[in-house]
């Protein structure tokens, strides 16, 4: 008992044992189940019932996936890049895994038997660098795709890695500039502090900055591939994407990577904007004097139900969205990222550094209403973004469809006149 | 070439601002997707537990497997006219033609052969046909063990005439082919019967 | 020049033709059944008359004569003005039409013609779309009035195409019209069916389905059909047809307009003489002889082995023993790559013309078509090949004495007849050749002898071109993939040249014109005018 107890009160220990929940829990578990959930919810909004015939509701449904899986053929064709093509999904997998290193479960726990003021870190690792290990980490995860479809040595499997290679770049940007208005907020790249301050100001990033929290958002969603950012593995275009040469446990590896890159993002979003463990908005629940949240059992539960939460949250908005908003055309995502969110983004940190400049600084210990006008102070800003972005927008008499300047227009007489003349 | 006016106008939609902006329209449609995903009882009405229940077809007009329909006399009421295959998009009816044995008509299949693996069930045979020989039937549920066991030849196609009269009798067709098709009223074949003109 | 004004265009025609003729050149479609170029006009079928400019009886002004005239009989003249687009002219075609069809039994769903049948397609864009006869149609059931053709005289329209075909051209004269009216159609004397040499060509002028071929009944529908342009393989008269043809099977042959060689018609022979091309006796397999018994050869090691043993052979005497046999059967392309391949191994190598099969004396027809006796369709562009290319060359009974002598230690003999082309004392003497590389499309006496024997491909798998006995160089085309387990000739020679890419018989014609300028000059017939039929 002894023990375990001191085992507990060591930080490494405990990492390891954070480690183990993490690795356990999102992949083994999590994932496989999201994807159920994710057919169960799918099936809903289509007006089905989804899985229902493997075990009550069912549940068993990723197990027997993952029993199909296991036990189907993995070919690996001959035409292939060999060890390339092995590597490519377990880089994706592993990519996606340890990002979650420097997620902040829950804080900083205190248990009874430990020293006055000691606390353990539910953390594998407090980088002080966290948000930087997040974006570079993020980045990586194109590698697995790259690879894996340049390995293929299938034209549709390296289409899908080129438009996931350019996706990725575009939408780092616009990523990167809203983790920046983040960190200017707290002045810290420790996602632990940013994560404390919020709970203990009650003041969530998103009241200050909700323009920034949609590009970062939208961001996460184009470095997941998910709808409508898929485009790599467009099935309508690309026979399968990057994918397309992949089976069995290897492919099941892309797949599971897919999800655990959506719980990584959720958390990345969580923790930058809306409050990592807090519970609630508005209220403070943790200052240097009031260490209770960091006590005991159940606190630690409560800050880790709240996270996972949250998490669960995002990954049935992701579900949503992805049965909501049909896929991008190419060039629209290219121009969404290069000509709406890059600007955007920019304005919003603009609007962060004119803040600081103007001494309309966060106080923590203020909690909420101290911090009123400069809450106040930065939703005029965004509301004037999003006006001179709506201005900007109504002035613009583009075609939605985005064609090619190159093409006659749509509906233009003697254009369709002239087409017809080639089609003779 | 194209004629002018089966060239149609589009005109490119017009965007309200919200359109421009984008979120209020994902916002929106994710109300619909919403509005479905709670809607309970829309879900127990459209889906159906398939093995256990089945659907209530429209017996006239379903588009399952194929048949060779017979005529009265038992015979194969097809004139091995190769329309049904010349109009198959996916090319999967092989036909053989030869002289027919009876004395009413010239032609008739001496091979007949389905690959209902191929076909896409678009029903422009049944369609095509002059003497109503080939239609689909509601049966849809069939399997077998091979690609071979499923190119359905002329006896099986006529043996699934047989199974399904019952259920989707053969409609006497109206077409004045004096008699070719052997499987009608000579009355309705007569050129003297009434008929518009 | 004759100038004539059609509805108010004027044309240029050429001299002496009927306006029908003039017109169907100039592009207009004009319905008629009757009117054939090659035979002679008897404008009975009434479906080409016009409204032509007269003076007036009275005023003397020229205008549109009230009458209609049949467009088929009357010449072109300098200045005439004619016109079919008036509603007199329509209203007499739909007319007509309905005339043709009332007692036609509407039966296209099994009727062979269907598809190219000039009632269907005239009935759609010159007739009603409806009929008002409500008496019972008259009846006439089929005839088999040949060993070849069969009569439907209820879908006939009494063209008399037919009948003056046998009368002009085959000079037979079997068939006739008989009775009047309503009850007139085609039939033939008691005792006397339709036999002649040329009786398939009645079922390709029959402008409905009444005629139709035994051998094609039922077959396949016309549109499945492909149409590949080809000459004639079975004489050296070098007639020209269509390869009728779908899923690489032939289904018929038939002609293809040739001014200067068959003009509109085909033998029998020619017809029907495509038959060997799917027999199932067909080499399909390479063979190498090893330690006596015949071991399957991959085409991909053909060649290199036969460049191994041409070596072996004329190393030591620029190939004075080497034989290369040029079958009449060989387009020109192929029998020059192959002469060209053999003597750039060995120079002195002797070039033999292959057995040329003849049967009995030319025969002439009286409109002057001919069926040749000479059996091969390129003997003269094989001799003309051998010329060109100098040095030793013989004739065939030659290579078989000098061979007969064992004066050859290496022969490549091309053959590629449908029939037994061989007698056994022959084979014996060429089976005295050292290495004999053999290159055939049917078993044969040589099989015995042969070192390697190579499948060869049917004409119709093959492309490239065949000189008549006139000296007219025609190119054909490819019709069929070449049978599994055989490469067109002309692709293996290519491969034996080592030139690159495909073989490709216009390619090889114009490498082979700067060698040899006289095959720089082919001849293609004039397309038909376009609703002519």
């Amino acid at each position: 008992m002894e023990l375990i107890q001191n085992l507990l009160a060591n930080q490494l220990f405990f990492s390891v044992i954070m480690m183990a929940v993490g690795l356990g829990v999102i992949a083994g578990v999590s994932a496989p189940f999201a994807i159920l959930f994710e057919r169960k919810l799918s099936g809903w909004i289509q007006d089905r019932i989804g899985p229902n015939r493997v075990g009550p509701w069912g549940v068993l449904q990723p197990v027997a996936d993952g029993v199909k899986f296991l036990m189907k053929e993995d070919i690996t064709p001959a035409h292939v890049d060999k060890p390339v093509f092995i590597m490519a999904p377990f880089i994706s997998m592993i990519v996606a895994l340890i990002g979650f290193a420097v997620i902040p479960w829950a804080g900083e726990i205190h248990f009874p038997w430990m020293d006055e003021g000691a606390t353990v870190r539910t953390q594998v690792a407090n980088l002080n660098v966290g948000v930087l290990y997040m974006l570079s980490v993020a980045s990586l995860g194109v590698y697995g795709v790259v690879l894996g479809a340049w390995a293929s040595n299938n034209k549709y499997a390296f289409y899908g890695g080129i438009r996931a290679t350019a996706q990725m770049i575009s939408y780092e940007v616009p990523l990167g500039l809203g983790v920046l208005v983040v960190i200017l907020i707290g002045g810290t790249l420790e996602l632990d502090k940013i994560v404390y301050a919020q709970a203990q100001s009650g003041v969530w990033n998103i009241f200050l900055h909700p323009v920034a929290f949609v590009l970062v958002l939208t961001a996460a969603f184009a470095e997941t591939n998910r709808t409508p950012f898929d485009l790599a593995e467009a099935e309508q275009e690309l026979v399968g994407g990057y994918h397309t040469e992949y089976s069995a446990m290897k492919f099941a590896a892309f797949f599971l990577a897919e999800y655990s890159h959506m719980a990584t993002n959720s958390a990345l979003v969580i923790v930058l904007f809306l409050g990592g463990w807090a519970p609630l908005p508005f209220l403070s629940f943790w200052s240097p004097e009031h260490t209770w949240w960091n006590v005991g059992w159940l606190a630690a539960l409560i800050k880790f139900g709240c996270f996972f939460g949250k998490i669960a949250a995002f990954l049935v908005f992701y579900i949503v969205i992805r049965w909501t908003v049909p896929r991008f055309r190419f060039d629209q995502l290219m121009r969404l990222a290069w000509k709406g969110m890059v600007p955007l983004a920019i304005g919003a940190l603009v609007l962060q550094v004119l803040m600081t400049a103007l001494g309309f600084i966060i106080r923590p210990e203020r909690g909420f209403a101290g911090n009123l006008p400069t809450v106040l102070f930065a939703l005029a800003g965004n509301a004037v973004l999003i006006g001179l972005a709506m201005f900007v927008t109504a002035r613009s008499t583009r075609e939605v469809t985005g064609r090619q300047d190159n093409l006659p227009a749509v509906g233009n007489r003697n254009a369709n006149a002239k087409l017809s003349g080639i089609i003779q | 070439m194209i004629r002018d006016e089966d060239i149609m106008m589009v005109a490119p939609p017009t965007l309200t601002t919200s359109d421009k902006l984008y979120l209020p329209q994902v916002i929106a449609g994710m109300r619909t997707t919403l509005r479905h995903m709670f809607s309970v009882a829309k879900r127990a009405e459209t889906t159906v537990q398939y093995p256990e229940q089945k659907r209530k077809l429209r017996v006239e007009n379903y588009r399952g497997v194929h048949r060779l329909n017979k005529d009265p006399d038992g015979r194969v009421a097809c004139v091995a006219c190769f329309m049904c295959s010349t109009a198959c998009p996916a090319h999967c009816i092989h036909i053989e033609a030869g002289e027919s044995p009876w004395p009413d008509r010239e032609k008739y299949p001496v091979k007949f052969d389905i690959d209902e693996l191929r076909c896409i069930y678009c029903g422009m045979c049944e369609e095509a046909c002059p003497c109503d020989a080939i239609e689909l039937t509601p049966h849809y549920d069939l399997v077998g063990k091979s690609r071979q066991e499923m190119v359905f030849d002329k006896e099986k196609l006529l043996r699934i005439f047989d199974e399904t009269k019952d259920v989707k009798p053969r409609k006497n067709p109206p077409v004045t082919d004096y008699g070719l098709t052997g499987g009608q009223d000579k009355a309705v074949a007569r050129p003297t019967a009434e008929r518009k003109v | 020049m004759p100038k004539i004004t059609v509805d108010g265009k004027q044309i240029e025609c050429r001299d002496g033709v009927p306006v029908l003729q003039a017109v169907l050149e100039a592009g207009w479609d004009v319905p008629h059944y009757c009117y054939h170029p090659g035979l002679s006009v008897v404008a009975s079928c009434r479906l080409c008359l016009m409204e032509m400019k007269m003076p007036h009886p009275q005023t003397k002004e020229m205008d549109w004569a009230p009458k209609l005239f049949p467009s088929c009989q009357t010449p072109v003249k300098d200045g005439m003005e004619v016109r079919f687009a008036s509603e007199g002219v329509a209203s007499s075609q739909s007319h007509v039409m309905e005339y043709y069809l009332v007692n036609h039994p509407l039966d296209c769903p099994v009727c062979d013609k269907a598809g190219e049948c000039y009632l269907q397609d005239y009935s759609e864009k010159f007739g009603h779309a409806s009929s008002r006869m409500v008496e019972d149609k008259h009846k006439n059931p089929k005839k088999d009035i040949g060993s070849k053709t069969l009569l439907y005289s209820d879908r006939c329209v009494v063209c008399s195409r037919c009948v003056r075909f046998g009368d002009e051209v085959a000079g037979a004269g079997e068939l006739r019209v008989i009775n009047r009216g309503h009850r007139a159609e085609i039939d033939v004397f008691p005792g006397v069916p339709l036999e002649n040499e040329l009786q398939g060509n009645v079922v390709d002028l029959c402008p409905v389905g009444a005629l139709l071929s035994k051998d094609f009944l039922f077959q396949q529908r016309v549109w499945n059909l492909r149409s590949t342009p080809s000459v004639d393989p079975t004489t050296s008269a070098g007639a020209t047809i269509w390869i009728d043809h779908n899923d690489d099977r032939i289904f018929r042959v038939r002609p293809r307009f040739n001014e200067k060689v068959n003009e509109w018609w085909i033998s029998d022979e020619t017809r029907f003489g495509w038959k060997y091309v799917a027999d199932s006796k067909r080499l399909n397999q390479p063979l190498q002889r090893d330690n006596g018994a015949m071991k399957p050869l991959r085409w991909e090691a053909a060649p290199e082995l036969l460049r191994r043993l041409l070596d072996e052979a004329a190393s030591a005497d620029q190939g004075v023993g080497v034989a290369c046999v040029l079958s009449p059967m060989l387009s020109c392309e192929e029998a020059w790559l192959l002469s060209t391949f053999v003597r750039s191994r060995a120079p002195q190598a002797t070039l033999v013309t292959g057995y040329v099969p003849v049967s009995g004396p030319d025969k002439t027809f009286p409109k002057g078509f001919k069926i040749s006796a000479e059996k091969a369709p390129n003997r003269r562009g094989v001799e003309s090949i051998i010329k060109a290319m100098g040095g030793p060359n013989a004739t065939f009974e030659q290579f078989v004495k000098s061979a007969g002598d064992g004066k050859f230690k290496l022969a490549y003999v091309t053959g590629g007849y449908p029939q037994v082309w061989l007698t056994a004392d022959q084979a014996r003497a060429i089976g005295k050749v050292q290495t004999l590389i053999t290159h055939d499309l049917f078993e044969s006496a040589l099989d015995e002898y042969a070192t390697i024997r190579l499948p060869g491909a049917s004409w119709a798998e093959r492309e490239g071109s065949f000189m008549n006995a006139d000296g007219l160089i025609q190119p054909f085309e490819r019709a069929l993939k070449p049978l599994d387990g055989v490469k067109s000739d002309g692709q293996f020679f290519h491969e034996l040249v080592g030139r690159p890419g495909l073989y490709r018989g216009a390619k090889t014609r114009e490498a082979m014109a700067e060698k040899i300028p006289a095959f720089g000059d082919i001849f293609v017939p004039r397309p038909e005018p376009e609703h002519a039929h």
